[in-house]
């Protein structure tokens, strides 16, 4: 990506573009890594742990495995839904607010690719946390299978499935208040909806099908497929259900980001 | 149709924009030449940031045609920005990044390689004497680096063509000293720049030519000096007046049909086809006289100040 020179397009997309917001984001990740690495690293690290052993102290195996084991997809996921969020929908904001997306428009650049640049890297930013987690994961044996890296897959997915939506909280928020929401109201019910940390199967009878219908969902059970290196079609059909969401989402974060941005 | 070959390189005729019922610019028309420093003077919501907006593609025209360098700008934005360096008015900073990380980041999405953009990085803080500042956090410089910072961003590109919009709006004196001297140098290297200001001052003291812009239209163009001799004569009277003739001046400069501004503790009195106000037989009055300047002329013009707001 890097190497995309000046002039080169695809399908009217202009590569530096996204190379440029991509490399920016790189950046202020290097200049403030140690900060960086509690959000990759540490936060996920002490919920897989306090969580995975403490509570799994006080309950039995889950779908046949020890809890520690049956929540680290779903944890891996969800802090992949958080780094997505947090990019786009607050750094977004305030990009909007700094008038740091209108500097990059001074640049040949359009909204689309400056919602595509921010999209690409935020998918970065989740796959990284899902090899952190997953490495800690693994080293306490909680991930002992070799289709466990297909975590990353789900990770990617969910890194452009939320910063889609994370763009459009961004455009839409007339305020940091607002703005808020995005976590309270949204990111936080769907983690625990997403059966993360306990089967679709043990809720009540009518939140089942909102809970499989929810976004984040069908990632973490695709996520504990790879894991349990148990794949079936099901897992087939939640990949393809969380593209869906990618190819309805982007269109309406670029067409609100333009709203925003050029008036 | 060739714009580059008659020297014009910024061209705007019928230019509007509408923002829902309320018309922020009413079809205005004008050229900017090659290597000249083109001015919009105006007071606040006069349309000249909505104006250099429509010209960096960053606000699509509501009707008229816009071109620069030959480009249009309505079908071909992203070219227009190729040819373009822009300081917006809000300076645009990137606080995660440092200074030269800025220049670094814009140089190499617009274009530069990434060792291009750290060489011109480079040269460009020197230009701007910022050398010292490169790895400084962005929320530590002073209002007047960051504001040099963004025309100098805006240089990453070596474009020939430069727009400004209120390049010394909130900086101290020393601030705005060092921007003049700058957009001077380049202004010599035969950068074509188009700038906006409420400043009479920075106006007179940079622009070759000036529109002065009042309601979204333009309401007089030409040379600083030909605009104070057109519309505001040689001199104005100054006329100190107490409170209570206030009103009885006023009452007489009216009558008498001079154009004035009541800025409270000076009455500012046009003259009028060289005759100046004959003030002498009323009581309570002091009267100086200055050269006339711009103000003068949006006062002539437009019938009050150049600071007022609306």
């Amino acid at each position: 990506m890097m190497a995309a020179t000046a002039s080169t397009y695809i399908a009217g997309v202009r590569l530096r573009s996204i190379a440029g917001i991509w490399y920016r984001h790189a950046l202020v990740l290097r200049r403030n890594l140690l900060t960086s690495l509690s959000w990759y690293f540490v936060e996920p690290f002490v919920i897989l742990v306090a969580i995975g052993i403490g509570v799994g102290t006080l309950v039995d195996d889950v779908q046949g495995v020890p809890y520690a084991r049956f929540i680290t997809p779903g944890v891996i996921v969800g802090s992949a839904m958080f780094h997505a969020v947090f990019e786009c929908a607050w750094g977004g904001f305030m990009r909007i607010q700094k008038g740091v997306y209108e500097t990059t428009l001074t640049a040949p650049v359009s909204t689309r690719e400056v919602a595509m640049g921010d999209i690409c890297w935020t998918m970065t930013r989740t796959v990284v946390t899902a090899v952190c987690i997953g490495t800690v994961a693994a080293a306490f044996g909680w991930i002992d299978n070799v289709s466990g890296v297909g975590v990353l897959l789900p990770a990617a997915l969910v890194g452009m499935q939320f910063g889609a939506l994370g763009l459009i909280f961004a455009a839409l928020s007339p305020n940091v208040h607002i703005l808020s929401l995005t976590f309270t109201v949204v990111a936080s019910p769907l983690y625990f909806l997403s059966g993360a940390f306990f089967p679709i199967s043990s809720m009540p009878d009518w939140v089942e099908p909102l809970a499989w219908a929810a976004p984040l969902t069908p990632s973490v059970h695709l996520a504990r497929g790879f894991v349990t290196g148990d794949l079936a079609m099901s897992h087939l059909l939640s990949g393809l259900y969380v593209v869906a969401w990618i190819i309805v989402l982007f269109p309406i974060a670029a067409t609100l980001m333009h709203r925003r941005l050029v008036k | 149709m060739n714009d580059k070959s008659d020297g014009i390189v910024i061209r705007a005729s019928n230019l509007t924009k509408r923002f829902g019922g309320v018309v922020a610019v009413d079809g205005i028309s004008f050229e900017v030449s090659r290597g000249e420093t083109y001015g919009l003077l105006g007071p606040n919501g006069a349309g000249k940031t909505t104006t250099m907006r429509m010209i960096s593609g960053l606000s699509p025209l509501t009707a008229g045609k816009l071109t620069v360098a030959g480009i249009d700008v309505t079908s071909q934005a992203r070219e227009v920005r190729n040819v373009l360096g822009v300081v917006t008015q809000e300076d645009g900073l990137d606080t995660d990044l440092d200074a030269k990380s800025n220049l670094i980041v814009y140089g190499y999405t617009a274009g530069l390689s990434r060792a291009e953009a750290e060489k011109r990085a480079d040269a460009v803080l020197m230009f701007f004497d910022l050398t010292d500042k490169a790895r400084e956090e962005i929320d530590y410089l002073s209002g007047g680096m960051k504001r040099r910072l963004a025309i100098a961003r805006a240089f990453m590109t070596s474009p020939r063509v430069i727009v400004l919009d209120e390049p010394t709006t909130g900086l101290d004196p020393q601030g705005r000293n060092r921007v003049w001297q700058e957009l001077e140098t380049m202004k010599q290297g035969g950068v074509t720049i188009l700038m906006s200001t409420h400043y009479m001052d920075e106006a007179a003291a940079l622009c070759d030519r000036l529109a002065i812009m009042h309601h979204g239209r333009i309401l007089a163009e030409g040379t600083p000096d030909e605009l104070v001799n057109r519309h505001a004569g040689s001199e104005v009277a100054q006329v100190r007046v107490s409170n209570g003739a206030r009103q009885d001046v006023v009452d007489w400069i009216g009558n008498a049909g001079f154009d004035y501004r009541d800025a409270g503790a000076v009455i500012t009195v046009t003259s009028r086809n060289g005759a100046r106000p004959d003030l002498s037989g009323l009581a309570g009055v002091r009267v100086s006289y200055r050269p006339s300047n711009l103000e003068d002329v949006f006062l002539t013009m437009a019938g009050r100040g150049l600071t007022d707001d609306e």
